[in-house]
């Protein structure tokens, strides 16, 4: 999951993930409609004019993301996110966001494993402070002591609140700890509480020396704009950037997992939670679009296979999901996750994904629900598009883990999804051996007691 | 002072519907697509915007019907009604109605609110006719199956469960019951896990009988569809939904006084904060004046006083905003922050300074007019996408802000002076009348 630097953009980066092109424009493809360029210095540069608003998007997409750190300090890219609103030599630190919002734009960054990201969306005709700011801050960064020392902190709380103080996002954790060994997957984006307590001034500047020129970036703007424009704008705001070298992205793939792995996870928490996940590939590899059929089938709607059976007829779960991570640089996992109802055992409820899981293997899905699934992806495809900050999310993370150009393959390939494809894929990854299963064990809270009401806590507050 | 000439010029169709006989008027505004308002013949207000930038259509319905209108001892009530349009009609079983949603890439769904409930579609143009069937049967002709209500008590009893282990929930929860007293406001939208229980079938029809009227209604239609689509496959089949008459239930409620502190124990590592008091309606005249002030204390993003002094300065928290709560009748005005159990003292002090603060102290030229220019340059993104605006539209039409809203915005924001900032500070910020909530490792927070 991205960690980004406010919470309001988390909901919105999982509610969609691959929706882009209307089927009747798809035909026509995104190679049409976009324009992509590579600067002398090596920044790669795409653009898609979109007029429905005079608004645009506008975002710079680095190529690190916690895939691209080292074991002692996990969590640097999302860290040096967060330093990157800290100003330069013409920006003062926190000025940043203030002049984006001063201009009538939201401005915010993410990080996820595999890239860091940073958007501007504002009104076209202030297309000119973006470009100002985010050519400044790509190589002109000043990491001061005094800042660093602050934001860790404020990264600190950023991991209490998303990890430490939720335990479905703790067993996540520990899960992928457990299903990556050797892939840097291993750890999560936000880093371990021990490393982000270690980091020095140091670290962050050979990160940020290493990591941010424009070989190693992508700039993407979807919007109210002329191409021809736009770009001289970019060449004067960009260009002058000197050519960096990218780094080696080659990283450690797990090799093939063996054997079942199990993991607890006990904690207080008032209901039992679920995972198993299976090793998969990604984009790279045509079986991903099968997994993504798959996942939409078990899970896609209230007639899927999860929720017809485990919520309405079986009655043992409050919900169940199936989640392909299609868009992944290196080969990911598929979950499978449920939270059973009050009283019903977990043991009953794994039992039930494992009969939705042999059903794939054994069955041929039928040709309706085949077409109704192929049907919920390609329309939220089109729904997707309505959104600039979509439009380019989409375009940039094709990019990072393949090439943009693979949208264009996105509609035809699920379109070629056979039944036989879908028993073959079920048959070859959602295998016992291949999985790690993961389970929340509820503890009894403490006798939780409420302090008698009505007391002031204003006079013992230090002011 | 803000700028620019925007690239498009908008413009602005108002009409209204007198018994199907059409009068139009035309105004030019800067900031919105070309809306449509009619008034049918049973008094269900339309609202249509064209978009065809994309061939799909959504739909927002609007029923004054949220948990303010849950009896006593029934609280969730008006949530299950809403949920319950979508477990079958007259001629399909829930069954078939998620499959033909399915197999369209369709969604139909609900939500409730304390104010009022919303029944969402979003359809392909290509399924619009099927779309739309689906949508005013369901409307129209709900059967709240016995089985199926069940399954839908039992399921909200168990998300009851499950939010206790969100901290955040627990203490906008607890805030809610405490400020609001004897008021509908202060109860859960889902209800409590004593009072789903006692909620039946029975009590569902007769709730969706009361309120489910299109007098008590607001339609708005959005998207890749015409006007004309619209009087020919919607307005003869929208008219038929006979008029009905909702019960008055005049709305009762006061404001807990403060000072007072609610401390709940966690085996959790931050304290989750809640710092409010009573707040206003959205029908306050002097609802930008506050906009703008809160802009500057606590809702500005990165920019707001209390992101620089609790996590800019000195990072204590990731996340810290204040916010009015606005609603038919006056809502909460709220701090919400999360902070390591050791610094939550710190923060709630720092918070109730920040308070005082811009009840004291006129507010900077700068940072006035730079709440200005972002809530006026940023407005055009609030209307961004279909979904954006028909939540927009629908609450344009509930609050009585009228079609040109988008046009009067920027006056009104541009109006507010820093004299006027202080005077709403003063008249509705207080800093020594809070309620505070504080869920926590109370013991690590110092505050056992």
């Amino acid at each position: 999951m991205p960690y980004d630097r406010s919470s309001k953009l988390n909901c919105l980066l999982l509610l969609l993930l691959f929706c882009f092109l209307a089927p009747h424009l798809a035909e026509a493809g995104l190679k049409e409609q976009v324009s992509a360029t590579v600067l002398p210095n090596g920044l790669k540069v795409i653009l898609l004019e979109n007029h429905k608003a005079p608004l645009i998007t506008f975002q710079v997409w680095y190529r690190v993301g916690s895939r691209n750190e080292e074991w002692g300090r996990t969590g640097l890219s999302h860290m040096l996110e967060h330093m990157m609103f800290k100003g330069t030599q013409k920006v003062g630190p926190e000025e940043f966001s203030r002049i984006i919002q001063e201009n009538g734009g939201n401005d915010n960054a993410f990080t996820s494993r595999d890239y860091t990201a940073y958007f501007e969306n504002l009104s076209a005709d202030r297309v000119r402070v973006s470009l100002d700011l985010e050519s400044d801050r790509m190589q002109n960064l000043m990491l001061r002591q005094v800042d660093f020392r602050t934001e860790r902190l404020v990264v600190m709380e950023e991991r209490r609140m998303r990890t430490e103080d939720n335990p479905q996002a703790y067993l996540m954790e520990q899960i992928e700890a457990t299903a990556f060994q050797l892939s840097p997957y291993h750890w999560p984006t936000i880093g371990w509480m021990e490393d982000i307590a270690r980091f020095t001034l140091e670290d962050l500047k050979t990160y940020y020396r290493t990591h941010y020129n424009p070989a190693n970036a992508i700039l993407v703007v979807v919007g109210d704009f002329q191409k021809k424009d736009l770009l001289q704008g970019i060449e004067q705001a960009f260009g002058p950037i000197p050519k960096g070298t990218a780094p080696n992205q080659e990283r450690d793939i797990d090799p093939r997992q063996t054997g079942e792995r199990r993991i607890t996870v006990k904690r207080e928490a008032q209901l039992p939670f679920l995972v198993l996940s299976y090793h998969v590939p990604n984009l790279r590899h045509p079986d991903s679009y099968v997994l993504e059929l798959m996942a939409a089938i078990l899970s896609g709607g209230k007639s899927s296979r999860l929720y017809q059976g485990l919520v309405r007829e079986k009655r043992l779960v409050l919900e169940a999901d199936a989640e392909h991570s299609l868009l992944s640089r290196d080969p990911g996992l598929l979950y499978l996750s449920a939270q059973p109802l009050p009283g019903k055992e977990v043991g009953e409820v794994e039992k039930a994904l494992d009969q939705e899981v042999e059903r794939l293997q054994k069955e041929l899905v039928g040709e309706h629900e085949l077409a109704k699934a192929k049907n919920q992806l390609e329309a939220s495809f089109i729904y997707g598009q309505d959104s600039l900050f979509f439009q380019a999310m989409i375009l940039a993370q094709h990019e990072i883990v393949y090439q943009w150009e693979a949208i264009d393959d996105y509609l035809p390939s699920i379109r070629r999804v056979t039944a036989e494809d879908i028993q073959r894929v079920a048959r070859q990854y959602l295998t016992p051996d291949n999985r790690t299963a993961g389970i929340l064990i509820p503890l009894p809270p403490k006798e939780g007691k409420l302090p008698p009401v009505g007391s002031s806590l204003k006079e013992r507050i230090v002011r | 002072m803000f700028q620019k000439n925007r690239k498009i010029s908008f413009y602005l169709l108002l009409a209204t519907f007198s018994l199907l006989g059409l009068i139009l008027f035309e105004r030019s505004s800067p900031a919105m697509d070309p809306v449509q308002r009619m008034v049918l013949p049973n008094k269900i207000v339309l609202l249509v915007s064209e978009q065809h930038s994309l061939p799909f259509i959504t739909l927002q319905l609007l029923v004054d019907s949220g948990s303010r209108k849950d009896p006593s001892g029934k609280e969730g009530l008006a949530r299950l009604t809403a949920k319950g349009l979508m477990l079958g009609t007259s001629k399909r079983t829930v069954v078939a109605i998620n499959e033909e949603l399915d197999f369209m890439g369709a969604s139909l769904d609900t939500s409730c609110g304390r104010d009022y409930a919303t029944v969402n579609l979003r359809v392909l143009k290509k399924d619009l006719d099927k779309g739309l069937d689906l949508f005013l049967e369901s409307l129209t002709q709900p059967t709240f199956p016995e089985a199926e209500v069940h399954r839908e008590v039992e399921k909200t009893l168990a998300a009851i469960q499950a939010a206790e282990d969100q901290p955040e929930e627990v203490a906008e929860k607890e805030f809610q019951k405490d400020l609001f007293l004897n008021s509908p406001y202060g109860n859960p939208v889902e209800g409590t896990k004593d009072s789903v229980p006692r909620i039946t079938r029975e009590g569902i029809v007769q709730f969706y009988r009361n309120f489910y009227h299109p007098n008590n209604s607001i339609l708005v239609v959005t998207g890749d569809i015409t006007l004309e689509e619209v009087k020919a496959k919607l307005l003869p089949r929208l008219t038929q939904w006979p008029v009905g008459e909702a019960p008055g239930m005049p709305f009762k409620g006061e404001f807990a006084k403060g000072p007072k502190t609610v401390k709940i124990d966690r085996a959790i590592t931050q304290a989750n904060i809640i710092l409010g008091h009573r707040g206003v309606s959205r029908e306050n005249p002097d609802f930008y004046a506050l906009t703008v002030m809160n802009y500057i204390l606590g809702g500005g993003g990165f920019s707001s006083r209390l992101m620089e002094q609790i996590r800019n300065k000195r990072g204590l928290a990731y996340s810290v905003a204040s916010f009015f709560d606005p609603h038919k009748y006056p809502g909460s005005f709220q701090v919400v922050l999360q902070t390591k159990n050791e610094s939550a003292r710190e923060a709630i002090t720092l918070s109730l300074q920040q308070m005082e603060r811009i009840r004291k102290e006129m507010v900077s030229e700068k940072e006035l007019e730079e709440a200005k220019k972002y809530l006026i340059g940023s407005f055009p993104m609030r209307l961004d996408t279909q979904g954006k605006m028909v939540n927009f539209l629908s609450q344009v039409e509930y609050f009585g802000l009228g079609l040109d809203y988008p046009e009067k915005y920027p006056g009104l924001i541009r109006a507010v002076t820093r004299e006027e900032v202080l005077r709403v500070a003063k008249a509705y910020l207080h800093p020594e009348d809070y309620i505070l909530v504080v869920v926590a490792n109370l013991k690590e927070a110092g505050m056992e």
